[in-house]
């Protein structure tokens, strides 16, 4: 039996890093998804909702009411969101323009992360897709607020100094943030997925995949979540200042 | 002796090579690749926990720029990370 065990995982892992296509014809355009990653973000965003659902339950009770359990869940994530991520930004009015940015972007990074534990299930974030397209916008939203802050004029002349010869090397600067921002999470959450998979497929299917699933993806899988939302805080600051 | 060298060659083709220099760079480019980051991390957890011993009411603060600073650093390591893969499993 065990053997059948090994040999399905083993198939599982010829189909690594397959991806199913959908390809849609809108005239001479040719849209491509993966539907994995669709699924699963929607599968995402769903939860998402129904979070917010129930932890709005909490704002109907009033002010000098005792809290119950669910206003101190809410109470907790604020505290955690307000607290770690966005008392960084640099400016009061930055911190409450973009808290609702940067406490969707942890969200959803961090329940994308976690859902890669659930057998059957895949984190989206393990698609370079996925991530580059969170990672771009971080980047138009810094861009958008350095524009902001420092007038058109001085933001392009800010790409010649301190010389004008150096202008190709200052946009390379610029744009590779959004590659390291989303190769980063891109290759922490594949490397937890793929090592599970190799573990399991080749050495002990049964416990010590269920610890890796622990390590990587809950653990790591909240700490990239984190370092992801307070690197954009940290992109958005240096936008805005520099 | 030398015959059976021969034989032995000429049952290896262009892909055997191929397929293990394909290995054989995966594993240097993972294991050469870690030790930068690794040892940047060792040093950023270092100071960070000088710091903290130093002044412990920083705690929270030094713990967050700690973890930012390892991320940054632990970049190099991720490319090194996706070309083993994009070597193992795309080439």
């Amino acid at each position: 039996m065990i053997k059948g065990i090994f040999e399905q995982l083993s198939e599982s892992l010829l189909h690594l890093g397959e991806k199913q296509i959908i390809t849609f014809h809108l005239g001479s355009l040719q849209l491509q998804f993966d539907k994995v990653a669709m699924i699963m973000s929607w599968i995402v965003m769903v939860l998402l909702v129904l979070l917010a659902l129930y932890l709005r339950r909490a704002l109907q009770q009033g002010i000098e009411d005792k809290p119950n359990r669910v206003q101190a869940a809410l109470d907790a994530l604020m505290d955690l969101l307000q607290g770690q991520l966005t008392s960084n930004f640099s400016s009061e009015r930055l911190a409450h323009e973009l808290f609702p940015f940067i406490s969707t972007l942890f969200l959803f990074v961090l329940f994308s992360n976690w859902l890669g534990v659930i057998p059957g299930l895949s984190s989206p974030t393990q698609n370079l897709n996925v991530t580059m397209g969170l990672a771009l916008m971080v980047f138009v939203v810094s861009q958008v607020l350095a524009m902001r802050a420092k007038g058109m004029k001085t933001y392009w002349k800010g790409f010649l100094e301190p010389v004008p010869f150096l202008l190709p090397l200052n946009i390379i600067g610029e744009l590779s943030r959004p590659m390291s921002h989303a190769f980063r999470l891109f290759g922490n959450v594949l490397a937890g997925t793929i090592l599970t998979t190799v573990v399991m497929a080749k050495f002990a299917p049964i416990v010590i995949p269920s610890i890796l699933n622990m390590v990587f993806g809950l653990f790591f899988g909240a700490i990239q979540a984190f370092v992801f939302a307070i690197l954009a805080v940290a992109y958005i600051n240096v936008a805005v200042e520099s | 002796m030398l015959q059976e060298a021969q034989a032995v060659a000429s049952g290896i083709s262009g892909a055997d090579i191929a397929l293990a220099a394909k290995y054989i760079a995966a594993g240097l480019c993972m294991g050469i690749g870690a030790i930068g980051p690794a040892i940047g991390e060792g040093m950023a957890a270092a100071h960070a926990l000088d710091g903290m011993a130093r002044q412990p009411e920083m705690q929270g603060a030094l713990m967050r720029t700690m973890v930012l600073g390892q991320a940054i650093t632990e970049s190099t390591g991720i490319y090194s990370l996706l070309i083993a893969i994009v070597l193992l499993f795309v080439v």
